[in-house]
């Protein structure tokens, strides 16, 4: 779809392309909606951060790999220090995955022989494994995201197609798509997400698209997105209804046009801003149920990184957790995951709600 | 409004319907074989395995099933749970689901019944003294809090308050439940023999309950503030602007008596009855807080089930499905009816205060 769709839009266009100089300049919705959106301070703040959070997670992993040389997967047992406490954060260890020394299972080991390389590991060791901390938060955040992403994608789509027809037709589908949001709405959400993903997997989790994404992250984004759209269904149904009374609804109605028509072409862009804005939310909304999820043991499985398995491989399961221990534990480890989905979630949220603001139609600014 | 009601009742038996309809289906599309619970299906013949299946009751037609599992859920009984099934002298024994699952509804009840408690004490006088000082320092700090609450994980708060509060600075008990009622000698005899060692030694009294579970509450309490301080603010905003404070302001009354009668009382009962609608997302919320304090609750038992070592406990993993969307149906439509009995006009124009995004866990 244009950008500049919609009859509002193709309206002012008209009006700008005659070249009135004096005349008041008249701009496109989406225009509009991205000088208010400069504006707002905080939202661009969040956006910027954002973007560089999508750099990093995305491109920027495998470019820290390479510059540091070793994986997120790759172990050091030399970062992990006298009574198996992980490293902290600016650590240099010896890049060897051997340890020196007869006995493997002594408290303190010699320095490996001459000649090994020295590796960075810029948040430290991320367990008793002595894994990159820093890499393993940056390829994580790209799961995390993926998963929390492509749900609120599923959800929008679901949301899209029942809201338009219950907004759209009303009557007895409006009724029955209703009761059914309802029905979801009251339900523990996270209830039905962890037994719903322990329980059923047909295979979904092995479905990676050649590599392209994690394994488990397919069927989490569907799991999330079947159990959230009624979140978008109801913006979209709501919008539909005082939309469909309009003016130019009807006249579209008189010149024939078909139903699927009029909800593509005349309703669905003017919904099309809200429901992005909504999208943004819901995002965040999705890291923190991938989180919980996957603290509950039925989202994704070790050794993917993922924020919520970092925070699980810290504390551990239900069924074997990892008691508080003063002499292993650190802090860090429980900190870095938290801070990493608290600005995200935060910045997401931010974002989200200046894009609401700068595309209402009757926002003042 | 007799009308709304009763079609509200309606609505929700129709939705308790289809709760079992859903759990049985679940029930029967899972990939799991109960059998294995009564032999052992590597060695066991199919005549063995048939045997299981007929002492199970997992043979018979769907239908068939289906029409005893709503009989006798119409009666309270649950089932029992799978991995404690024995087949002796004829009869079919083992643990009861129902008192499993209560046991733990109990749990989850205290935790989300006090958190919500903490949580009014928090966000009624907060909230309140943002409302008569709008735009003022307090006012703005409130705000700015809870923009950054509402982007917390609960299960991060949980993690580090658990971390810092429970463990470094040992100021709170960091895990484990202790029972209302003191434990039996017996138990403690039993813990000093049997348990293995780091299991919590058994405790009891309404003292070192309340104590066990303040962390949690506070957990609950933190996730939940923010939101419902700027409900309340936004709520008392609307109820400042009433004809009716401006003629008790008039009459001479303190603005103390202003607030607490006339205000306050009218802002507060929709709030209050806005926590039963809010038990759907406070049991997920519970979820977490459990796991991670380790309190025997709705969501701990059903993650335990989920991940036996023997397979999945179905029977328990469904009854904490029923019992706890069951919970939250009866509680929406306690909620509805509470409503419209404080404000009539609810039946013309549907319930009101719909709730912003952001908060579904």
């Amino acid at each position: 779809m244009h950008p500049t769709s919609g009859l509002w839009a193709s309206f002012s266009q008209a009006v700008v392309s005659e070249g009135q100089s004096d005349a008041p300049r008249l701009q496109g919705q989406w225009a509009l909606a991205w000088r208010r959106l400069k504006r707002d301070r905080v939202a661009v703040g969040c956006g910027i951060f954002l973007l560089v959070l999508v750099f990093a997670v995305g491109p920027g992993a495998p470019l820290y790999e390479k510059i540091v040389g070793h994986g997120p997967n790759d172990f050091f047992p030399y970062a992990v220090s006298v009574g198996l406490r992980p490293a902290g954060p600016f650590t240099v260890t010896w890049d060897t995955q051997l340890m020196s020394g007869d006995d493997p299972f002594a408290l303190k080991h010699p320095d490996p022989p001459k000649g090994t390389p020295r590796t960075l590991l810029l948040l430290g060791a991320d367990s008793q494994l002595g894994r990159d901390e820093f890499l393993r938060v940056l390829y994580g955040g790209r799961v995390s995201l993926t998963i929390a992403a492509g749900a609120a994608l599923v959800a929008i789509l679901i949301g899209i197609v029942l809201g338009a027809v219950a907004g759209y037709f009303g009557g007895w589908i409006d009724a029955l798509i209703s009761r059914v949001t309802d029905l979801v709405m009251a339900f523990p959400l996270l209830l039905f997400l962890v037994m719903i993903g322990s329980l059923f997997s047909y295979g979904l989790t092995d479905w990676t698209f050649h590599g392209l994404i994690n394994q488990g992250v397919f069927q989490l984004v569907l799991i999330i997105g079947a159990f959230t759209w009624f979140y978008p269904a109801r913006i979209v149904r709501s919008q539909i209804m005082s939309l469909r009374q309009k003016e130019f609804v009807e006249a579209a109605q008189m010149v024939g046009a078909r139903d699927s028509r009029i909800m593509r072409t005349h309703l669905l862009p003017h919904v099309l801003p809200l429901l992005l804005a909504y999208g943004t939310l819901l995002v965040a909304t999705n890291i923190m149920i991938e989180v919980g999820v996957t603290f509950l043991g039925a989202g994704i499985k070790l050794p993917t990184a993922s924020w919520g398995s970092l925070l699980a491989q810290t504390w551990g399961s239900i069924l074997n957790p990892n008691p508080y221990n003063p002499v292993t534990t650190t802090p860090w480890l429980t900190l870095i995951p938290s801070i990493a989905i608290f600005l995200t979630v935060f910045s997401l949220n931010q974002f989200g709600e200046g894009l609401r603001e700068a595309t209402d139609p009757r926002s003042v600014r | 409004m007799v009308g709304y009601a009763l079609r509200r009742v309606g609505i929700a038996i129709v939705l308790l319907w289809i709760l079992s309809v859903v759990t049985f289906v679940i029930y029967l599309k899972v990939p799991a074989d109960p059998a294995g619970f009564i032999v052992d299906i590597q060695k066991a013949t199919p005549a063995q395995v048939a045997q299981a299946h007929h002492i199970l009751g997992t043979d018979r037609p769907a239908v068939v099933q289906y029409e005893k599992y709503m009989v006798r859920l119409l009666h309270g009984d649950l089932g029992l749970s799978w991995p404690t099934v024995v087949f002796f002298n004829g009869q079919v024994r083992g643990a009861s689901v129902g008192q499993m699952v209560w046991k733990a509804a109990l749990v989850t009840g205290a935790l989300v019944l006090g958190g919500f408690v903490l949580l009014l004490l928090i966000a009624v006088p907060l909230g309140t003294f943002a409302a008569t000082r709008p735009r003022s320092l307090i006012d703005r700090l409130t705000l700015g809090l809870s923009v950054a609450a509402i982007s917390t994980h609960p299960l991060v708060v949980g993690l580090l308050l658990q971390l810092f509060v429970g463990n470094k600075w040992k100021l709170l008990p960091a895990s484990g439940y202790c029972t209302v009622s003191t434990p039996s000698k017996a138990s403690i005899t039993a813990w000093e023999r049997f348990a293995p060692t780091g299991t919590q030694k058994p405790c009891g009294g309404m003292g070192e309950w309340a104590w066990h579970l303040l962390l949690p509450w506070i957990t609950f309490a933190l996730f939940f503030v923010a939101l419902y301080m700027r409900i309340v603010r936004a709520r008392m905003l609307e109820v400042l602007e009433e004809p009716w404070v401006r003629t008790a302001r008039a009459k001479g009354a303190s603005e103390f008596r202003v607030i607490r009668v006339h205000v306050l009382r009218n802002a507060i009962a929709p709030i209050v009855t806005m926590t039963a609608m809010d038990a759907g997302m406070a049991i997920g919320i519970a979820m977490y807080i459990e796991t991670v304090f380790g309190l025997p609750g709705l969501g701990r038992t059903m993650i335990r089930a989920l991940a036996g070592l023997q397979g999945y406990d179905l029977p328990v993993i469904l009854a904490v499905t029923v019992v706890a969307a069951a919970a939250i149906i009866v509680l929406n439509l306690v909620a509805d009816i509470v409503l419209l009995a404080i404000d009539p006009t609810v039946a013309r124009r549907g319930r009101g205060m719909q709730k912003s995004l952001g908060r579904a866990s």
